[in-house]
């Protein structure tokens, strides 16, 4: 499975998913005006990378602003994760979010409620 | 000199530089060969008229440069020349005839000389036949004392008399000798004109020589350094016009003068810039085009937006809706895009008031259509199948939406084709006769500002709708007593997700509770009003992310809206 980078834009984040390496990180804004275009190859890639199977996976979230069609897709990428790790493959969430804002920081402890095998740390940045 | 014009076939004007008729305006510059060229009283637009410069090309035969200087510079230099080898053949002649004097004088002195001695008169035979032997001689005559004739050789001449030279010396024989007599000699000086005849014809051909001489190479010089190097440009002119942008050769053997040169090095930079002006003016010009391409593609979307947003509109209710609640309620509907995904519905039935607030995935067109699900939806559960319970409400629209968009139809593992869309609901349930406010959630919170502090009441976190990931919660209602003075609000994550601020993130929940405290004592539509300023001023330049729907009701006021 070959690595995804994609540039971040006003609207949709930083993609960089070395899946080789194991780590996947999402950074920026996101709220693409079609967040299912945006995110529905990242998902399959995804899938297809957990299939292989593999080493420890890593998955950065750093986002300051998504809408809600991106938290949807975030919850869709973070499901075969956390089936993954159900089935023993070590997975690392973290959830970075600037300090003070409460905000992401909330979203993150929504998501983390979703998780019982995967590891989801929140991650508190002090340089915005 | 051919005299070819350079467009062929095309009527000949004017001729040549020669040309002068009755001067016109413009004729000024025609006589200096630029004819057909438009004057800046024409304007300087017409300077690219199609012909412009073919008409100066077709109207000026270039040969009648060559032809023109050639006949007024060869009488000059061949009356120059003539007048100076006459002048020369005449001193030269001048010079002959007086050698020849000299030549005369002294043959005649020393014939005189040797005949000078006693009984000459009868010895002069032998010198006078010496004299008969000068190629130029003509005429001798001796005489004596008395002039009387003692001896004659030679045919005596007649007619004009610079054709001859003749001298005369004395025959002095000495004191004592006598007798004494005189010599008179004649040479002809016919020689010498024929001569300076002969010198006078030479001097004609050689001028005559010269004159061709200069001709030919005044050709050849003008052809080569002035003619085809101004052809060329010409050619270059025409292209030029055609917008096709050619540059003159300014090196090789056909070089051209330098006063030409200059003028093609200039007319080069002058193509140069036309050059990078067309293809400037071009690509404005095409800018020009999309841009108004864009704006009218834009207009026509606009336009569009705001015909679908009159509907949109029309479906949302009336500021009247709860007239008879005693309600003091404020609303704020700003779509991002004109139309967008949030949606509210107030409604007074039996007895309840009942207030949605809906945040669709995505705003905008897309947003609006699924606005329209839920408002068909809801009017379906409120109205056919009677709920009154809020989170039954909710779980009848859950139902109804993922039907209307399929979502149970796949196998749920979220193939990328299909609908995954939902919404976050908010609905709280008035109940005025017994006093309680019951509110249910699915991803949309409640907040209530009473005595000075807010309370927030989170719904579910899952929204309604979406494919089935089988991780909802189910949903709850919790029921709040009504206060005096209370006020709730129902609003879109649209509302708190407002980026900006000095360190660039999202004012959240809290920062828009902190506000509405602040402005607590306002009557409802200014604390609405205060709180939308304060989202701007907090979002400074940055650009709204969402759209924003914010419902909000105050007990114990009067009713009234915004």
């Amino acid at each position: 499975m070959d690595r995804i980078q994609i540039p971040a834009t006003s609207r949709s984040p930083l993609v960089d998913f070395d899946f080789p390496a194991g780590r996947l990180l999402l950074r920026g804004e996101s709220y693409p005006e079609d967040a299912a275009t945006f995110y529905g190859p990242l998902l399959q890639a995804l899938r297809a990378c957990l299939e292989e199977g593999g080493g420890p996976l890593t998955f950065d979230v750093a986002l300051s602003y998504f809408n809600s069609s991106s938290a949807k897709a975030l919850m869709n990428l973070f499901l075969p994760l956390e089936d993954a790790a159900e089935e023993g493959r070590e997975v690392t969430i973290r959830w970075l979010y600037a300090e003070g804002d409460d905000t992401i920081a909330e979203a993150g402890e929504d998501f983390a409620a979703d998780f019982s095998h995967a590891r989801f740390e929140m991650v508190q940045e002090t340089a915005a | 000199m051919s005299g070819e014009p350079l467009a062929r076939g095309a009527p000949r004007r004017g001729g040549s530089l020669r040309g002068a008729g009755p001067m016109r305006r413009g004729d000024a510059l025609a006589g200096l060969g630029f004819a057909g060229v438009p004057t800046t009283q024409d304007g300087g637009a017409d300077t690219m008229r199609p012909g412009a410069l073919r008409g100066a090309a077709r109207g000026r035969n270039l040969d009648g440069l060559v032809h023109t200087l050639f006949l007024r510079l060869s009488p000059v230099i061949a009356a120059v020349v003539l007048t100076t080898q006459v002048v020369i053949a005449w001193v030269n002649y001048g010079d002959q005839i007086r050698i020849e004097g000299e030549r005369a004088r002294m043959m005649a002195d020393m014939t005189a000389r040797a005949l000078a001695h006693p009984g000459w008169t009868e010895t002069y035979g032998p010198q006078l036949q010496a004299l008969g032997l000068d190629p130029a001689f003509r005429f001798a005559v001796l005489r004596d004392a008395a002039g009387a004739v003692v001896a004659r050789l030679g045919e005596e001449p007649r007619g004009r008399s610079f054709e001859r030279i003749q001298v005369s010396a004395a025959i002095e024989p000495g004191p004592d000798a006598r007798p004494a007599g005189s010599l008179t000699l004649v040479l002809s000086a016919e020689g010498l004109r024929a001569n300076a005849e002969k010198q006078f014809v030479m001097v004609l051909g050689a001028s005559l020589a010269l004159i061709l001489a200069f001709a030919l190479s005044l050709r050849l010089a003008v052809g080569r350094h002035v003619l085809a190097p101004l052809r060329r440009l010409l050619a270059a002119m025409g292209q030029v016009e055609r917008k096709d942008w050619v540059t003159v050769d300014l090196g090789g053997s056909r070089r051209p003068s330098r006063e030409i040169a200059d003028i093609s090095a200039a007319f080069n930079h002058m193509v140069e810039g036309l050059k990078s002006g067309d293809e400037a003016r071009h690509l404005l010009a095409e800018l020009e085009r999309t841009h108004a391409r864009l704006a009218e593609a834009n207009g026509l979307v606009m336009e569009s937006l705001q015909y679908a947003r009159r509907i949109q509109q029309a479906v949302l209710p009336g500021p009247e809706a709860l007239r008879g609640q005693a309600l003091e309620v404020a609303v704020l509907w700003e779509p991002l895009h004109v139309v967008g995904g949030d949606y509210f519905w107030m409604e007074e039935i039996d007895g309840l008031a009942i207030v949605v607030v809906a945040d669709c995935t995505g705003h905008g067109v897309p947003g609006a259509f699924l606005t329209l699900i839920v408002a068909t939806a809801l009017d379906r559960i409120l109205h056919d199948q009677g709920l009154r319970r809020p989170e039954a409400i909710l779980a009848a629209l859950d139902t109804l939406v993922r039907a209307r968009l399929r979502q149970e139809a796949g196998d749920g593992t979220g193939a990328s084709d299909g609908s995954d869309d939902g919404l976050d609901c908010g609905i709280c349930i008035i109940d005025r006769a017994n006093g309680a406010l019951h509110f249910a959630g699915a991803g949309l919170a409640l907040t209530v500002l009473a005595g000075g502090e807010t309370t927030r009441i989170k719904g579910r976190r899952h929204g309604l709708g979406y494919r089935r990931t089988g991780r909802e919660d189910s949903l709850a209602a919790t029921t709040i007593p009504l206060a005096d003075g209370q006020t709730v609000f129902l609003m879109t994550d649209g509302v708190s997700d407002q980026m900006g601020g000095a360190s660039r993130r999202l004012l959240g929940h809290r920062g828009v509770a902190e506000i509405l405290k602040r402005h607590r004592d306002l009557p409802l539509d200014g604390q609405v009003a205060a709180l939308e300023a304060a989202l701007a001023a907090h979002r400074g330049s940055e650009p709204r992310r969402d759209d924003m729907t914010l419902v909000a009701f105050r007990t114990g006021g009067k009713a009234g809206s915004r």
